[in-house]
């Protein structure tokens, strides 16, 4: 048995490489750094939670079965937010699933499945009024996002919520540069125009 | 204060923060303009709020999911490596002791090699010698099993015809042989439509 080692602080590269070796335990390390990141953004793309979780079981068992395909000069977050994201929007084609109510899915029939696609999002504030608004705004722009189109929806939430420069998300997504400088600033316009109604 | 408003591609650049060369003049505009600054605030409540966006965990059993459709595979060189590392001692002392066994093992068959190869002659003879034997076992079982299945007549046949008839029984032999494996086959992939 190979020895034990301390995964959590290695690099990407240096886990995936070791899973490539055969190492059970670095496939694991790769899921725990990802599940969140890679289902937050597939959660916000399809709006199931259900659906949502098979899409990103699919990603990473895609990820995993070909992780030596890898190449260590591109980034690992970028190669896995590629399949995820193409793992989502594949679903929504053949679903044709582009906006969603915060109230839930209008395909949603009983009262689990509006719960499943409905949103609610808590946020920690001091003052009850300050949690009502903030809580009314994380609300209004989950409902804003799922009003984006895929393409949009995608990169802003790579930019804003994974963190990742115009660089990354046009190599993730196989864009040119400029298409996601415009993707990004056409999503920020019209989510300012969808949270228009707060203001007032 | 320069009149122009800011475009829209230079509100992205100070959503953004860059700090590249033409931008402390936009940052100076919006200090100064009341619209943009006002239009300016609102982008950055909506980039903000989504920064702040949280992440959402998926169910615990993920992983496990995950792993159970996830053959781990083990590159061939790498279990050779491992096997051989579990099969060595731990202690140095028994580490050294291995790698003396290893060395004098090398050295012997080294040696040996070696002196078969000094001795060329001694070898080829030898192996003309074991070959000659063997020859004789293999014709006498041959000969033997032809007759006890087919008669001491057909030996007789077979020795008059000579490499001619030995040749044909042989292609005879192999054709039937060849036959027989094409009608199993045969067989058995009806048998498989069937079922």
């Amino acid at each position: 048995m190979p020895p034990a080692l301390d995964l959590a602080n290695l690099p990407d590269a240096d886990v995936v490489a070791l899973a490539q070796r055969g190492r059970e335990a670095a496939y694991r390390e790769l899921i725990k750094r990802y599940e969140r990141p890679v289902f937050s953004l597939v959660f916000r793309m399809v709006r199931n939670r259900e659906l949502a979780e098979d899409l990103t079981q699919d990603t990473f068992i895609k990820v995993l079965q070909h992780i030596d395909r890898y190449r260590p000069e591109f980034k690992f977050s970028s190669w896995l937010f590629k399949i995820a994201n193409n793992v989502a929007i594949d679903h929504l084609r053949r679903r044709q699933l582009d906006t969603v109510s915060m109230d839930g899915s209008p395909h949603a029939v009983t009262g689990d499945a509006v719960d499943a696609t409905s949103f609610d999002v808590s946020v920690h504030e001091e003052s009850a009024l300050d949690q009502l608004q903030a809580k009314e705004l994380g609300a209004a722009i989950e409902t804003a996002i799922g009003q984006l189109r895929p393409e949009y929806r995608a990169c802003i939430l790579l930019r804003h919520v994974e963190d990742k420069s115009y660089e990354e998300i046009a190599a993730t997504l196989d864009l040119p540069l400029g298409t996601v400088k415009t993707y990004i600033h056409r999503a920020r316009h019209e989510l300012r125009g969808l949270l228009e109604h707060l203001k007032q | 204060m320069n009149h122009r408003h800011l475009l829209p591609e230079e509100f992205d650049l100070l959503l953004d923060d860059e700090v590249g060369f033409g931008v402390a003049p936009l940052r100076e505009h919006a200090r100064e303009c009341a619209q943009c600054r006002a239009q300016l605030e609102d982008a950055r409540l909506v980039v903000t709020a989504l920064e702040e966006l949280p992440r959402f965990a998926p169910s615990f059993t993920l992983a496990n999911k995950v792993m159970s459709q996830v053959p781990v595979f083990v590159p061939w060189h790498v279990a050779a490596v491992e096997t051989v590392t579990r099969l060595l001692p731990h202690s140095r002392p028994g580490r050294l002791a291995v790698a003396g066994l290893l060395a004098t093992a090398g050295a012997t068959l080294t040696g040996g090699a070696l002196w078969l190869v000094s001795r060329g002659d001694l070898v080829t003879l030898a192996a003309d010698v074991v070959g000659n034997h063997l020859r004789g076992a293999v014709v006498q079982a041959v000969q033997g099993g032809m007759v006890t299945l087919f008669g001491p007549a057909v030996m007789d046949t077979l020795q008059q015809g000579g490499l001619f008839g030995i040749g044909a029984v042989a292609a005879g032999f192999l054709a039937a042989a060849t036959a027989s494996a094409f009608g199993l086959r045969a067989i058995a992939s009806a048998a498989r439509r069937r079922g």
